[in-house]
C-alpha cells in the first residue's frame, strides 16, 4: 500500500503481467465508456419491446464485471495484515461471485418475463417516431441500435481474454466471455424486432427468452467458478477449463530433490495467486537442513509469479487427511 | 467452442424471417387490421369527453376526434361505424378484436394503455388544474401497421 511498484498482495508482479494490468484496466475503462453509451442509445429506442428489454438489462448487467474488476485490483494491492494475513486476494472471488448472483437472478426473471408473454400470446405494440421532420416505425431505430452496439464488445472480449489469461484472472475471463457472446444477445434482439415488424407476434418474447436463456447460463457457468474459488477448490486454469499444471510442475521439482523421497502439494486459487502447502517425505527420514528447505521454497516461487505464498512441510508419510486420493494416484494431489 | 453451436439459431431465425418476410411491408399488423379496414368499415368506439367527442343522441359523434376519425377513414376509403360505450367497454371490445379504434379525450397516461396500443401523442391541451394532458388515441395491440398510418396521418396534419 505504500508504494507504487505492481504488486498482488506481496506478490511483485513480472513485468508481462504488469503491462497485461496495466492494459487490463485500461480495457474495462473503455468497456464502461462502451457500455454507457450503449445502454443510453438502447434505452432511447427501448419502446414496448421485450427483447430489446431483455438486451439492454443484459447490457445493465454487463457494468457488474468490469466494475468488479476496478474494485478488485485496487484492494489486492494491499500487504497482508496482521488482521488479514492471507492477504486480500478473495475480493477477487468476492466480486465474482456478486457478478454471478445478479445474472442468475436477472437470467431467471427474464425467462419468466418473456415466458409469460408468449404464454399470454402478447402483441408487443411498437409505435413510431419523429425524427429529422420524418414519422417512421420505431422498430427501424431498434434495430439500428443493436447493429450497431453488437460489434465492439466482441472486439473487447478478444483483448481482455488474452489478457485474463496472462494475469489468471477469472473476472476479467468472465467479463471477456460475456462480452464476447453479447453480439448474439444484440442480433437476437434485432431478428426479435424485425419479427414484429413482419407481424410475428412471437418473435419478440422467443428471441426475449434466448437472451434470458444465455444469461442465466452465463451466471450458472459463473456462480459454479465462483463458489469453487470460494471454497477453496484444487487449482483450475484461468477458464476452468482443467486443474492447473503449475501443481504437477512443483510436485515434479520437489520429487526430483536428493533429500526428498516423495513430495505432494495442494493448492488453493486466491484470485491470482495460489496458495500452496507442499508435504515432502525426507530421503531415509532424516529431517532436511534449513538450507535444505529455504532452497527448495526459493526455487519454487521461482517457478512461476503465481506461487508466493509457499509453505514446505516435512512429514514421515504423506497425510491422507490433508491430501485427498494421496494413496491412489501418484502426481499431483 | 462454446460459441459455435449458438451462432446457428439467429441464423435459422433470419432465415426463417426472410422466407416469412416475403412480399410483406414492414412493420405488417398480425391479424391484418389495416388491411380489412382499408375499403371497409373502420369500428370506432367513443365515449363523450368535452370538445374532443359530443355525443347526441339520433346524430353521429361531433368534436376535435370524431373529425380527425372521419378524415383518417377517408385516406383508407373506409366507412367509420361507431360504437358508444364507457372506457372500460371499449378497451375490453378493443382486446378482443371488436373494435380497431378507441378515442374519447384519453391522456397519454391512460391506465388502458396496458391492454392496448397508444398513437403517440397529437395533440396537448390544459385542464382546470394547469396540468398538460397529451393527447392519444387506442388501437389494438400489436397492430403496427395500422397503428403506424395512423400515426402519421395524425402528426401530419392531426394537429387540432
Amino acid at each position: 500500500m505504500t508504494n507504487n511498484s505492481p504488486r498482488f498482495g506481496h506478490t511483485e508482479l513480472p513485468d508481462e503481467q504488469h503491462k497485461a494490468l496495466g492494459r487490463a484496466v485500461k480495457f474495462e475503462w473503455i468497456t464502461l465508456a462502451f457500455l454507457a453509451l450503449s445502454t443510453a442509445l438502447v434505452f432511447l429506442v427501448l419502446g414496448n419491446s421485450q427483447a430489446m428489454k431483455a438486451a439492454w438489462i443484459e447490457d445493465l448487467l454487463s457494468f457488474l464485471p468490469p466494475i468488479a474488476f476496478l474494485v478488485a485490483t485496487r484492494v489486492i494491492r494491499r500487504r497482508p495484515s496482521e488482521e488479514h494475513p492471507y492477504g486480500f486476494h478473495r475480493s477477487v472471488g468476492i466480486a465474482h461471485l456478486v457478478s454471478a448472483v445478479a445474472l442468475v437472478v436477472m437470467g431467471a426473471y427474464l425467462i419468466i418475463d418473456s415466458g409469460v408473454g408468449l404464454l399470454s400470446a402478447e402483441h408487443p405494440t411498437i409505435g413510431s417516431v419523429e425524427l429529422f421532420e420524418r414519422t417512421f416505425w420505431l422498430g427501424w431505430l431498434m434495430i439500428a441500435a443493436m447493429i450497431l452496439t453488437a460489434a465492439p464488445p466482441v472486439y473487447l472480449g478478444r483483448v481482455k481474454m488474452k489478457l485474463a489469461e496472462k494475469l489468471h484472472d477469472k473476472v476479467l475471463y468472465a467479463d471477456a466471455d460475456m462480452n464476447k457472446a453479447d453480439w448474439m444477445t444484440a442480433l437476437a434482439a434485432a431478428v426479435g424486432v424485425a419479427g414484429i415488424g413482419v407481424g410475428l407476434w412471437w418473435a419478440n418474447s422467443a428471441a426475449a427468452l434466448l437472451i434470458s436463456v444465455s444469461i442465466l447460463r452465463d451466471g450458472v457457468r459463473n456462480l459454479r467458478g465462483a463458489v469453487g474459488g470460494l471454497m477453496g477448490a484444487r487449482a483450475r486454469t484461468y477458464d476452468g477449463a482443467k486443474p492447473d499444471p503449475l501443481g504437477a510442475t512443483i510436485d515434479e521439482y520437489l520429487h526430483g530433490l536428493d533429500w526428498v523421497a516423495d513430495a505432494r502439494s495442494r493448492i488453493r486459487d486466491e484470485g491470482h495467486v495460489f496458495h500452496v502447502e507442499s508435504f515432502v517425505v525426507p530421503e531415509g527420514g532424516r529431517t532436511p537442513s534449513l538450507e535444505n528447505l529455504e532452497e527448495a521454497r526459493r526455487t519454487c516461487i521461482d517457478l512461476d509469479w503465481k506461487v508466493q505464498d509457499l509453505v514446505i512441510v516435512p512429514v514421515a508419510e504423506l497425510p491422507e487427511e490433508f491430501l485427498p486420493g494421496v494413496a491412489s494416484t501418484g502426481g499431483e494431489r | 467452442m462454446a460459441g459455435r453451436q449458438y451462432i446457428r439459431r439467429p441464423i435459422l431465425l433470419c432465415g426463417l424471417l426472410a422466407i416469412a418476410g416475403c412480399g410483406l411491408s414492414i412493420p405488417t399488423d398480425p391479424s391484418g387490421t389495416l388491411e380489412d379496414v382499408s375499403g371497409g368499415t373502420l369500428r370506432v368506439g367513443v365515449t363523450e369527453s368535452g370538445e374532443w367527442v359530443q355525443l347526441t343522441p339520433g346524430q353521429e359523434p361531433a368534436g376535435i376526434e370524431p373529425d380527425l376519425v372521419r378524415k383518417f377513414a377517408s385516406t383508407r376509403d373506409a366507412q367509420p361505424q361507431w360504437t358508444q360505450g364507457s372506457e372500460h367497454e371499449l378497451a375490453e371490445d378493443l382486446k378482443n378484436g371488436e373494435l380497431d379504434l378507441v378515442i374519447g379525450g384519453l391522456a397519454s397516461d391512460t391506465p388502458w394503455s396496458k391492454h392496448a396500443g397508444m398513437t403517440r401523442p397529437y395533440a396537448e391541451s390544459t385542464d382546470e388544474r394547469g396540468k398538460t394532458i397529451k393527447h392519444v388515441m387506442l388501437v389494438p395491440q400489436g397492430e403496427n401497421a395500422f397503428l403506424l398510418a395512423l400515426d402519421k396521418f395524425l402528426l401530419d396534419r392531426g394537429a387540432p
